[in-house]
């Protein structure tokens, strides 16, 4: 799992008050690092997609937070050590096996092979 | 009925797909060209998401986008892991994703499989919340029209059998030579499609016994207008035989509308439904006689709205009793006007009355009925038929001896539209056509995106 489709996660755990499922909170127990190639222009397309604070939290909990500036900085499309910076982050950091807790239920969503499972019980949705 | 609709999807659904999984090959089987050609339009740098991606053939296409993908079914995720790519298992009905995220959408041979309105409903809201405004969405779900026949009703099983599996036709093989086909014909690794281009849905009235074999309908692509060798007739002649194994049902909706005498049956019905896969009615009347054909089909086209039977190998004749509990419902009424009384429910059920101003495109602007006049030699899903052929000389003996039965809700000309147009304000349908044996529309998200100083605000926990 990337870093940019961990920023689109939520939980949807029944009963949460909006917002109250994102971002996960990520608990890893195996990371990789799979190289991707750099492309300037498809990361500046990213960074108005993504949720920065969520973002810096899932780069941080990874050890990766120091990559990353608070915000994205004006002119960030023509910058390109902050663009690769980020494209570390989104694209190349990878969960391979680890959790996803709901912040407000703390219901976990393992992830297996890289691969996240959102399933939630019939009970629960 | 909404644990009802679960458990019929449980079973002829998602178990089907976690245990044929491994037969999957995506190498062979190809992306139709239509959503190729949508999802290479996407701008680069779009956030496109795949749900009910399967094997992920979709999610390569286009490497200037991102693509992610998601299924319900583990075994089929892990496939599409295997070729790097972004996936998650998740479920339709509840997406794990933030409200307006993706900039396209596509569903492929996903939306058929839910066995109720509401659900289908469900899970086209459910994939335009997800969506941007502005951004496109594409949906491909069977037809009850094919190319030369259609399914007599909407709900129905399909069965999945290992030795039925075939190599579907990618483009290329329409001009391929003929002794490549032949030689596939000793192939005994067979492929399978995926989702809905897995059509062994095939019209039980249509009789392979008949002289079409020479007819441009049924010629295999790339082999066009060869005659067939005995050996071929007499497989279709036993696939013919095996394909009026497999049965339509009563749709979850209607049952819902027969509610009266049933009360107190009702959980009986229900568990023997799920448990059986038989009738879901108790089973009062005809049993089919396997080892006739003949009469298998005149029976079934009088009471194919009732008639729900398991399939086994042609060897052992395991029918079970059909039931048609509901004419008991109605007393005296006989079998025509209940017939007729289920094809209107049908019609209520489906919005037949709808008017659908959404447009179509031009080529293919063609209603059901002209379709099948056409001899159009591109592959539709139905073509799987002749593209088992390849099985060659495989005799029904080596037909497994439990077919998978798959569950589709069919979707009648126009019925996608008026789904969309009647419950999913937020979408309006740009274009829809028919391919390959799909209704396909493309529509787009309406509304205001959401602001983003909102999400600066946003307070991380």
């Amino acid at each position: 799992m990337k870093l940019l489709t961990h920023n689109l996660l939520t939980s949807h755990v029944r009963g949460l008050r909006p917002g109250g499922g994102y971002p996960l909170g990520i608990q890893a127990t195996e990371v990789k690092l799979s190289p991707v190639d750099f492309n300037a222009q498809f990361v500046a397309r990213m960074v108005p997609k993504v949720q920065w604070a969520a973002l810096l939290q899932a780069a941080q909990s990874l050890g990766h937070g120091s990559d990353l500036p608070p915000e994205p900085a004006p002119g960030y499309e023509s910058d390109e050590d902050f663009l690769r910076r980020l494209h570390h982050v989104l694209l190349e950091v990878e969960v391979v096996e680890g959790i996803l807790r709901c912040p407000d239920s703390g219901h976990e969503f393992p992830i297996t092979k890289g691969i996240p499972n959102m399933l939630l019980a019939e009970e629960e949705t | 009925m909404e644990h009802e609709a679960t458990q019929l999807e449980k079973q002829h659904v998602h178990s089907v797909y976690e245990s044929t999984a491994s037969y999957f090959n995506d190498l062979q089987s190809k992306a139709w060209p239509r959503v190729r050609q949508f999802l290479l339009e996407q701008k680069p740098g779009s956030l496109i998401a795949d749900i009910g991606c399967g094997t992920g053939k979709y999610l390569a296409v286009n490497s200037q986008v991102y693509n992610l993908g998601c299924d319900y079914c583990g075994p089929l995720v892990e496939i599409s892991k295997k070729k790097d790519c972004e996936v998650l298992v998740c479920d339709n009905l509840n997406l794990p994703f933030r409200d307006q995220c993706f900039n396209t959408i596509i569903s492929i041979g996903v939306i058929h499989h839910f066995s109720t309105k509401q659900r289908r409903i469900k899970a086209i809201k459910e994939m335009a919340r997800v969506l941007m405004p502005g951004g496109q969405m594409m949906i491909y779900v069977w037809a009850m029209e094919q190319k030369n026949r259609r399914f007599e009703k909407q709900d129905v099983f399909v069965p999945w059998n290992r030795a039925l599996c075939s190599r579907p036709f990618s483009e290329s093989n329409q001009t391929g030579d003929k002794n490549e086909l032949n030689a596939k014909n000793q192939d005994i690794h067979l492929q399978q499609f995926t989702g809905s281009e897995c059509a062994y849905a095939v019209n039980p009235k249509l009789d392979f016994d008949s002289k079409h074999s020479h007819s441009t309908d049924h010629c295999l692509p790339g082999t066009c207008c060869m005659k067939m060798s005995e050996e071929e007739n007499r497989f279709y002649r036993a696939l013919g035989r095996s394909f009026r194994l497999w049965f339509f049902s009563r749709s979850l909706d209607e049952s819902a509308l027969r509610k009266q005498p049933e009360k107190v049956k009702q959980e009986k019905n229900i568990g023997r439904w799920t448990n059986s896969a038989i009738s879901i009615q108790p089973s009062r009347h005809c049993s089919l006689d396997l080892g006739h054909p003949g009469p298998l089909l005149k029976e079934r086209s009088l009471d194919d709205d009732e008639v729900f039977l398991e399939s086994v190998s042609l060897g052992k004749a395991q029918w079970m009793a059909a039931s048609n509990a509901t004419r008991d419902l109605s007393g005296e009424q006989d079998i025509q006007s209940k017939h007729e009384e289920t094809s209107s429910l049908s019609g209520l059920m489906e919005d037949k009355d709808c008017s659908c101003t959404c447009k179509k495109d031009e080529g293919d602007k063609s209603p059901a009925s002209k379709l099948f006049k056409r001899t159009s030699t591109t592959d539709s899903t139905d073509s799987i038929l002749d593209a088992a052929v390849t099985v060659g000389d495989q005799t029904t003996g080596t037909l497994d001896t439990k077919a998978f039965m798959r569950y589709y809700h069919v979707f009648r000309e126009g019925e996608l539209c008026c789904l969309v147009e009647e419950n999913v304000h937020e979408l309006q349908i740009l274009s829809s056509c028919y391919d390959h044996g799909n209704w396909c529309i493309i529509a787009e998200k309406l509304g205001k995106s959401l602001q983003t100083e909102q999400h600066k605000n946003f307070k991380v926990a």
